[in-house]
């Protein structure tokens, strides 16, 4: 049961994560994001519970209510604020990005199986899915020119980082993980006063204007 | 409390202080006297540390030992320095009327918040704490990096941002997987990622988790460190951000990143042998080292030209580091500390007369500024002779000590190709210096800079000039001292 549960909520947030590489809706990609945290929560509910780790309760609720609802009402605010809703055609198209994309978890999966814990079978979904969220994070950050949607690939990073941290090692201590989230919640906050400042001198959100400075 | 507990509450206090606002000469003496005593608390930890004890605070979370000493003493006086000239700076721009009340409030809150953050850093002894710190400096030099809120300092503190943040999220990836690789032998709790502790089990750390999770870690902090391939968030950041913070940046964040650099190498090398983490610094340094070269030839602009010499001389760091032994991490080590000790002047004269100038391209400030702004420029050629590593000045020696350390390795092919990238970037700088402050004038075209005078500014570049000179021929006993201890830390044991 809680290793349906595991995999599962795993395979959610592949799922979520490829969404977000074919979508162009900004609010999609966003609700996406939630998605795939609350799963990321899950994961960690069902961990806390089989082996009553209770710190790990912790975790969850800091991931559910920062990651799933904090963050994502912060970005939809800044999208409304600033009245661009849609992401540009990226560097590479839809399809392509999906194909690099399936190559990338492919990488993911293999890589995961060199760990000690690797051929279990929840260990190595988790560690897999993760590492190929890793990787699909900075493939949408290199093709992408929409600031939020740049902002959304590191959190993707973020997350696929949390979730390695869950399947190998049941989670990071406590205060760790506390002092963690406090700096990734101030990233994103910093992240979106700049995008409000960019927008005000530039107009646009296009980081792909930002290039002046050659050399 | 301890002494060390002060030492890091003092830079905190001064950052809630400086937030708050208030009239200018309070803020100036709050923020000079602020890192004055934070710069004395750090040589009274040092002191302390040379006394015999080893300093440590929350259990063994923070933990001075030879290493953290030194680079604790070393951000110390870089963050008194920049505070003192920030002021001047701050006084210069006031009168130009560039200042909003919002912009001073940033400077005199996050400079000091940053120097927190560095000195964190370097006291680390808990890999997740040490994470979490140099987030911290991240976020507190973001926004000095968009001070002047100009396209280009926009685009500069973007860059910077999510190139940071990506950097981190694969430090901390590399963090967990350290974590991991240890397989429950660390314990729990928040005394499992001390550093001691995994140096304590690391023959027993899973080679394979371990390896991936050195290579996240390096090239996580390697990103902060302004290492090739990742460096390219520097030219921009250090282009834009004031001087001021420019050296908190370039000194300050340089020596806390390789502060993390060699926790990761000694970890691996306890677990596995110094090969694998010492390669992988040494390729990193030797790329850097090269990738600086062309840009240093075709550069447009002052400050982007310290930057790519400061990826130079991380460069030169990491190759220290990677060649290994005593002899490579002493080299390394010393030439981090005159490295430190010198910079404060380059940043302090080129933003000089970056602001004389009203400009800090090259094509804007024009040739022959000897001529025009005698003192600054005078000064920024001294930087020239002090950065390049002329004898008789301090770096020549680490780096003819690295060099020596490579000949006699292993590794002489790739020390080969070092030594003539220096030769040509020591070339390169001297090209841009010399065109700049000692070619012709160019009479009456020429770009009339601001007249000079000795300004608060312009005393903290001499004194730092001062310092640079005499610490070529006299380093303090126990500064040397710091540095055969941090060295025994690095080398020691092979």
């Amino acid at each position: 049961m809680t290793r349906d549960v595991l995999i599962l909520c795993a395979a959610g947030m592949l799922v979520s994560a490829y969404l977000m590489v074919g979508q162009k809706a900004l609010f999609t990609a966003i609700r996406l994001y939630a998605v795939q945290s609350l799963l990321l929560g899950t994961v960690a509910i069902t961990m806390a519970i089989a082996d009553r780790r209770d710190e790990l309760f912790v975790m969850a609720a800091l991931t559910i209510t920062l990651k799933s609802a904090l963050i994502p009402w912060f970005l939809m605010r800044v999208i409304d604020r600033i009245g661009i809703h849609r992401e540009i055609e990226p560097f590479l198209n839809v399809p392509a990005s999906l194909l690099v994309c399936l190559g990338l978890t492919a990488v993911g999966y293999r890589v995961s199986t060199g760990f000690p814990e690797g051929t279990q079978g929840v260990t190595h979904h988790l560690v897999g899915v993760a590492l190929s969220m890793l990787l699909i994070g900075l493939f949408l950050m290199v093709t992408r020119k929409k600031a939020v949607t740049q902002i959304l690939a590191l959190l993707t990073v973020e997350n696929a980082v949390f979730l390695v941290a869950l399947g190998i090692t049941s989670g990071m201590p406590l205060v760790v993980e506390l002092g963690i989230s406090f700096d990734v919640i101030l990233a994103v906050l910093m992240l979106g006063i700049l995008v409000h400042r960019i927008v005000d001198r530039f107009e646009s959100m296009d980081v792909s204007r930002l290039s002046k400075l050659k050399g | 409390m301890n002494l060390l507990v002060w030492t890091l509450a003092a830079p905190l206090m001064t950052a809630v202080a400086g937030s708050l606002g208030g009239p200018r000469r309070w803020n100036e003496a709050t923020l000079i006297g602020g890192l004055s005593l934070t710069f004395a608390l750090c040589l009274g930890t040092a002191g302390q540390f040379l006394g015999g004890a080893i300093p440590t605070a929350f259990g063994n979370t923070l933990r001075v030992d030879g290493l953290s000493a030194l680079v604790l003493v070393l951000c110390g006086f870089v963050g008194w320095v920049s505070g003192l000239y920030g002021v001047g700076y701050l006084r210069r721009n006031d009168a130009g009327g560039f200042l909003t009340p919002r912009m001073l409030r940033e400077f005199y809150g996050l400079v000091p918040a940053y120097v927190f953050a560095m000195l964190l850093v370097s006291v680390s002894n808990n890999l997740g704490i040490l994470w979490i710190a140099v987030e911290l400096t991240t976020l507190a030099s973001v926004f000095l990096v968009a001070f002047h809120n100009r396209d280009t300092s926009l685009e500069a503190a973007w860059k910077f941002l999510v190139l940071g943040s990506l950097g981190l999220g694969f430090a901390l990836l590399g963090t967990v997987l350290l974590f991991a690789s240890a397989q429950g032998r660390l314990g729990e709790g928040m005394s499992a990622l001390e550093w001691t502790r995994f140096m304590r089990v690391a023959p027993s750390l899973h080679p394979f988790t371990l390896r991936l999770g050195v290579v996240f870690a390096l090239i996580g902090y390697g990103t902060k460190a302004g290492l090739a391939p990742m460096h390219t968030w520097k030219p921009d950041a250090y282009r834009e951000a004031p001087s001021a913070t420019g050296v908190l940046m370039a000194v300050g964040m340089l020596n806390g990143a390789l502060y993390c650099l060699l926790r990761i190498h000694l970890i691996s090398k306890a677990a596995i042998g110094a090969d694998f983490s010492a390669g992988l610094l040494l390729t990193l340094g030797l790329l850097s080292v090269l990738v600086a070269m062309p840009f240093l030839l075709i550069q447009w602009n002052l400050k982007r030209l310290l930057a790519y010499s400061s990826i130079e001389h991380v460069g030169i760091m990491a190759v220290g580091i990677g060649l290994g032994g005593e002899a490579g991490a002493f080299g390394a080590l010393l030439h981090m500390t005159y490295h430190s000790l010198a910079k404060p002047l380059a940043f302090f004269s080129a933003g000089t007369l970056a602001q004389l100038h009203r400009s800090s391209d090259f094509d804007k400030i024009g040739s022959g500024t000897l001529g025009r702004t005698p003192v600054a420029s005078g000064l920024f050629l001294l930087a020239a002779v002090i950065m390049t590593g002329s004898p008789p000045f301090g770096m020549f020696f680490s780096e003819i000590t690295i060099l020596r350390a490579g000949f006699t390795g292993p590794h002489t092919i790739a020390t080969s190709v070092f030594l003539g990238a220096l030769v040509v970037l020591f070339c390169g700088f001297w090209y841009q210096a010399g065109r700049m402050t000692l070619g012709p004038d160019p009479g009456r075209n020429a770009n009339t800079p601001e007249p000079e005078v000795v300004d608060l500014g312009m005393a903290v570049a001499l004194l730092t000039a001062l310092i640079a000179v005499v610490s070529a021929f006299y380093l303090p006993a126990p500064l040397t001292a710091l540095i055969r201890a941090a060295t025994k830390v690095v080398g020691g044991g092979a």
